[in-house]
């Protein structure tokens, strides 16, 4: 099948039953996407898909044909940031790193929707992705950041 | 005779999660003059960004799971679905047929050593199942779809016996043995005393007597346990992530029998340890052996279950606490009983040692029992034994402030220890009562005495009348409010050995090389600060290479907050011996002395700031004479007590209809000696603090209490904080240079804001409810059976 990931036409040839987690991590070998919990209760490997985040470990591959994919290797280098990412370095929304990639995408997600997110929004978008490192004061300062315009990407 | 300053090695007492080590150390070759509060320093307590935070932000951080080579196979462990019997038989020949399965090992395919490999307290492969979820066979395929697929169809014939699943059946008269000599540790009863506890309660006008509860709390971090094992030749490489690359590699090539030089562990980054990632486990044994036999490398890594089921959590204490006093509430007579179950086995994590600590008390009496049962074992979990203790005492002290009719605060003020009362020696910095009075203020604790009311001290919300209905348990307010304060003290001053070494490439670029781990803590961003500090460097000029058996000098394990006060100075040290061959060389090209010159944000300048020269155009010009400093942790001041101290206070409010607890906000304030880094600090702080709201209110393993199977091995059902748990927090450390510690002047900070936040929301809950509070976590069912035993809460 062809799979779109990061605005490139892939060819993968999946099982029935594999996950885009899977995919993502094994044959493209885009590690940026973790697995945690393999079953969809922690949020970790979220991608965007279609634009919409998803668990990519629920995920079955062959259900993505013609929806494009975008994980956390799609959406900004370390010399031109997105400004979810450059707000999480400055708010240091960052522990451990291994939930990271997917609490970048969940909150692009949440702007995308809705560019200025009250606290009760922010908890309720993000309550799917879990850190265990506790970083979530940081996580909520950050995207309230970016939806004050306080933070703009650098490198552009 | 040597003087004391020629002698190379030492024997100094370290403490280790709360435990004393003595240890022999080696005196460094120099002396560093402490950072002082008044030290003019550059990037030290500096509030930058995470050294690594881009690459963790743009996904391209590697962890273990991460690693990927040509040929790689993955593994499966299958594990045991009951908790106690025999496998009478395993037969793995349907999993070998099936497709992309390259290998499979169970007991007797082991490799034949002088004494057979352990990892969580048994055997490994042991057809003698001791605990659910005990590694059984192991099977790996070319993908991990195929390995899952294998693993399923392994087949294993169980002959089940009674298992011992909770303490008290553990200690029943007709109990079945868990181990060979019996259900509870060599060393139990293990009795720590001092004083007459007898006399002090004699002397006690008022006594106090409750029994608390804390529950099995498991790590849960998101990163599972992981290695990936490659062998060239008869070398062995280890990807694991790890809180400790050196005790893995002992840990295999002692179980192997290899020589330790023979094992490289390394680790770049890792998805959180909070004290279960300390040792190798069976998924790093059978990483290795699997890539032996069949000449691939291997990865193995846990699924959510297995890390849910065996890797260690916190075991649950039953903490008797007496505590007597006089009629002002100055204690008299702390006496403690205390139960552990360990779970199949695990070192003793004393909940009876914050006793001996927190307050002052002459007579102090704890005895421990520490229990083994037919569950995974025990490990280490941020502050071990210590958050389980402070909540029983905690909770006991403020049972007695109702008792006396003293503040809380009060309370905690009256019986502060100046001291260590233990060795009868001054602490190293600061102490209990500074944290106390700033917490009290930038909460408001005086404010919230004036605006309770009555015994139960609760804010009335909405009148459960106004909405029409009638509390089941007495009526009044839906919706209670209540505030409570806690405190901490925990060990945290580091010690030897840790060794660093600093070197700077002809292009000015410095590495500083430490072996050392960075769980997420941030620990390589303040080594990096701490080493730009030290030799004068751009803080973007210094990388900080760690975790390399092979590579990087020894470090010990990141645990008990030891990382930045052991390896900090060691750094400091490495980089201080660097800058001063990197002024010698500078001398020689500007024609002046070593001492004329000093440097700073990159450049090297006259003592005056004249003639400033980039660091690189000194390196430059010695092309590849490479400036090179080596450093090491020197021992401990003797005679001192190296100590975190902390106080949190916490607001709550209780819906008595659903028994839900909301905590409102939290302040923290601790003492950990000088903060290297204020941004990394806070964070640290809050997930201390999230993790102990999640002890609090949520996390325990359900296991059922006939067959002791897991019923909860999931982060669905077992539920850790989200960010819609998170209240208001305001964390801070107080300013408190601490020189005496260490000459970097800092101590740790990784365990300390987890310990009193538990405390603090139960001391909450109690006041909104105007009942004891005794057991963790406070889950909605737990709250309603508090009130309904309470006889509803008070007006």
């Amino acid at each position: 099948m062809k799979l779109e990931v990061n605005g490139v036409v892939r060819e993968v040839s999946p099982s029935p039953v594999e996950s885009l987690a899977d995919t993502l991590r094994d044959r493209l070998h885009l590690t940026g996407t973790k697995v945690a919990c393999g079953r969809g209760e922690c949020g970790v490997c979220t991608v965007l898909l279609d634009g919409r985040p998803v668990y990519a470990c629920l995920t079955i591959t062959n259900a993505c044909v013609g929806l494009p994919v975008t994980t956390i290797e799609g959406v900004g280098t370390p010399d031109a940031l997105h400004p979810v990412q450059r707000a999480f370095i400055d708010h240091d929304a960052v522990q451990c790193g291994f939930c990271t990639p997917g609490q970048v995408m969940s909150a692009i997600a949440l702007l995308r929707g809705n560019a200025s997110p009250d606290d009760s929004d922010i908890r309720r978008s993000m309550s799917g992705n879990l850190c265990r490192c506790g970083t979530y004061p940081r996580i909520a300062a950050a995207i309230r950041a970016v939806a004050n315009g306080q933070e703009t990407a650098r490198g552009d | 005779m040597a003087t004391e300053r020629q002698r190379r090695f030492l024997t100094t007492t370290i403490e280790v999660e709360g435990r004393e080590e003595t240890k022999v150390v080696e005196m460094p070759d120099r002396e560093l003059e402490p950072w002082g509060p008044d030290a003019n320093l550059a990037v030290v307590g500096k509030a930058v960004p995470r050294v690594d935070a881009v690459e963790k932000v743009t996904g391209t951080a590697t962890y273990a799971s991460d690693v990927s080579l040509p040929g790689m196979l993955q593994a499966v462990i299958v594990r045991s679905t009951i908790a106690k019997g025999r496998a009478a038989s395993v037969d793995l020949e349907a999993a070998r047929r099936l497709p992309g399965v390259v290998d499979a090992m169970l007991y007797g395919d082991l490799p034949r050593l002088s004494k057979p490999i352990r990892t969580g307290g048994a055997t490994l492969f042991d057809p003698e199942i001791s605990y659910a979820s005990q590694p059984l066979a192991v099977v790996c395929a070319e993908t991990m779809a195929q390995a899952r697929a294998a693993a399923r169809a392994v087949r294993i014939r169980y002959e089940p016996s009674p298992a011992v699943v909770t303490a008290s059946q553990a200690l029943a008269a007709q109990a079945p043995k868990v181990r060979a000599r019996g259900n509870v540790s060599r060393s139990s009863p293990a009795v720590e005393s001092r004083g007459d506890v007898d006399r002090g309660l004699a002397e006690a006008e008022v006594v106090i007597r409750g029994r608390y509860r804390t529950p099995s709390a498991l790590h849960s971090a998101l990163e599972p346990h992981g290695a990936v094992a490659v062998w060239a030749g008869d070398r062995l490489t280890i990807h694991e992530g790890t809180q400790g690359v050196f005790m893995v590699r002992d840990d295999v090539a002692s179980a192997l029998e290899l020589p330790k030089g023979s094992v490289r562990v390394l680790m770049e980054h890792m998805g959180g340890g909070f004290g279960a990632k300390n040792h190798a486990g069976a998924h790093t044994f059978v990483a290795a052996l699997l890539s032996r036999r069949t000449g691939h490398p291997v990865r193995c890594v846990l699924d959510r279950h297995a890390e849910q089921t065996d890797t260690g959590h916190r075991a649950p204490a039953v903490m008797d606490v007496v505590l007597g006093a006089t009629r002002t509430g100055r204690l008299t007579a702390i006496v403690v009983e205390a139960v552990v179950n360990q779970g199949v086995s695990g070192w003793e994590a004393s909940p009876g040692k914050i006793f001996h600590e927190l307050y002052a008390c002459p007579n102090v009496r704890t005895t421990e029992t520490f229990v083994y049962t037919n569950t995974h074992a025990m490990a280490a979990f941020r502050a071990p034994g210590h958050a389980e203790g402070a909540f029983a005492l905690e909770r006991a002290m403020d049972e007695l402030a109702q008792a006396v009719g003293v503040d809380p605060l009060d309370l905690r003020l009256l019986n502060h220890a100046d001291h260590d009362q233990e060795k009868s020696r001054p602490y190293s910095g600061g102490t209990l009562r500074p944290c106390l009075e700033a917490v009290a203020k930038r909460f408001g604790w005086a404010e919230r005495a004036v605006r309770s009311t009555g015994g139960g001290r609760a804010e009335m919300v909405k009148e459960s009348a106004e909405l029409g209905a009638t509390f089941p348990a007495g009526g009044g307010p839906r919706f209670r409010r209540g505030n409570g304060i806690a405190a901490q003290i925990w060990p945290a001053g580091g010690g030897p050995p840790a060794y660093a070494t600093v070197r700077i490439h002809p292009d000015g670029s410095v590495d500083v090389l430490t072996g050392t781990q960075d769980l997420g803590t941030g620990s390589r961003t303040v080594l990096a600060q701490v080493a730009a500090e030290a030799l004068g460097a751009r803080l973007a000029d210094v990388r900080v290479i760690l975790g390399d058996t092979e590579r990087t000098p020894y470090t010990g394990n990141s645990w008990g907050s030891m990382t930045t006060p052991s390896v900090a100075p060691a750094v400091r040290m490495a980089a201080e011996d660097a800058r001063d061959h990197l002024l010698e060389a500078a001398a020689e090209m500007l024609g002046c002395a070593p001492t004329d010159l000093t440097t700073r944000d990159g450049l090297v300048s006259r003592c005056d700031g004249s003639t400033p020269t980039p660091i690189s155009d000194v390196t430059a010009r010695l092309g590849h004479l490479t400036i090179m400093g080596h450093g090491s942790r020197g021992p401990n001041t003797s005679g001192i007590g190296l100590m975190t101290f902390g106080a949190q206070c916490a607001e709550v409010e209780v819906d008595t209809w659903t028994g839900r607890v909301r905590v409102l906000r939290i302040v923290a304030v601790h003492d950990v000696g000088r903060v290297l880094n204020p941004l990394l600090a806070r964070s640290q702080l809050e997930g201390g603090i999230l993790q102990g709201l999640g002890l609090a209110l949520f996390e325990e393993r359900v296991l059922d209490e006939r067959s002791g199977v897991p019923l909860n091995a999931g982060l669905h059902e077992y539920k850790i904080p989200t960010m819609a748990d998170v209240p208001a927090i305001d964390a801070s450390c107080l300013e408190a240079v601490d020189v005496r510690a260490n000459p970097v002047g800092a101590r740790g900070l990784a365990e300390p804001p987890l310990i009193p936040t538990a405390p603090a929301i139960a001391n909450a809950v109690a006041d909104a409810l105007g009942i004891p509070v005794r057991e963790l976590p406070l889950t909605p069912w737990r709250v309603l059976a508090a009130i309904e035993q309470g006889g509803g809460p008070a007006a």
